[in-house]
């Protein structure tokens, strides 16, 4: 679509995209890195908190830590972990939408799959 | 294509969070650097490796002060936490952090060349890709 996103170069993609749910319009960015993604989810433009999760040989589960903000919301830190061990990447997370209902964050991680699905190079 | 004339429809929203990218080959090393502007914060990322290596907090002091600019507490969030990485997150992006009204950066660094002269090339680097 454009250029040539030579699988292997290092180069960093940046990505948008949105959903309306719940009569909310909620932002997607996402950062493609070397075998690393960001991701941040929100409905304004802040960044309250920060989780990395990745994959190792030891757990079917991947690790997962918070690096910023209230370290009992686990949100960022689950959905991390749910995107590192579909992509096998690192993947940092950084969830800022007051509903944290599991129903909701369902619907927010299968917004998030069906981008991955369509746009693979992005993640 | 990225016109927002459809206005319903949520894939065109306009994102609500900027970033700005650069591809540059600094003292010979090719280097990328993104920026983006959070309100809470901005995000530095200035990688060699084109990972995020490591994950640095810059915090402005609270404090009021009339006299001086608040100084800048920086803690390691992910990575090896040695005495230089402190060094190199606040010499880098100290100026962001004034310039964005003393918000705090989240630094992603990763960096091949470790010298003076390239410290210098990337903050410039970092200053044309202003998001704030």
């Amino acid at each position: 679509m454009e250029g040539l996103p030579a699988p292997g170069s290092g180069d960093i993609s940046l990505h948008n995209f949105s959903v309306r749910l719940w009569e909310q319009l909620v932002h997607f960015h996402v950062m493609r890195l070397t075998d690393s993604l960001f991701l941040w989810v929100g409905a304004a433009p802040n960044l309250r908190n920060l989780a990395v999760a990745m994959c190792n040989r030891y757990d079917s589960i991947p690790v997962s830590t918070s690096l910023l903000g209230d370290t009992s919301d686990t949100t960022s830190n689950c959905l991390a972990q749910r995107l590192a061990r579909k992509t096998k990447k690192q993947v940092f997370v950084s969830y800022n939408l007051q509903n944290t209902d599991s129903n909701f964050t369902l619907l927010i991680e299968n917004r998030i799959k069906e981008e991955m699905e369509t746009f693979p190079e992005k993640f | 294509m990225e016109s927002c004339h459809l206005k319903d429809s949520t894939m065109e929203a306009r994102p609500i969070v900027t970033s700005k990218q650069k591809v540059e080959v600094v003292c010979g090393v090719p280097t990328q650097v993104v920026c983006t502007a959070f309100s809470s914060h901005i995000l530095v990322v200035v990688t060699q490796y084109g990972k995020m290596g490591t994950l640095v907090s810059l915090e402005p002091s609270v404090v009021a002060n009339d006299i001086c600019k608040p100084a800048i507490s920086t803690r390691v969030l992910l990575g090896q936490d040695e005495p230089l990485i402190h060094v190199f997150a606040k010499n880098l992006v100290t100026f962001v952090s004034q310039e964005a009204g003393n918000r705090p950066i989240l630094l992603a660094l990763a960096l091949k060349d470790k010298s003076v002269e390239g410290v210098r090339a990337l903050k410039e680097v970092i200053r044309s890709c202003q998001v704030w």
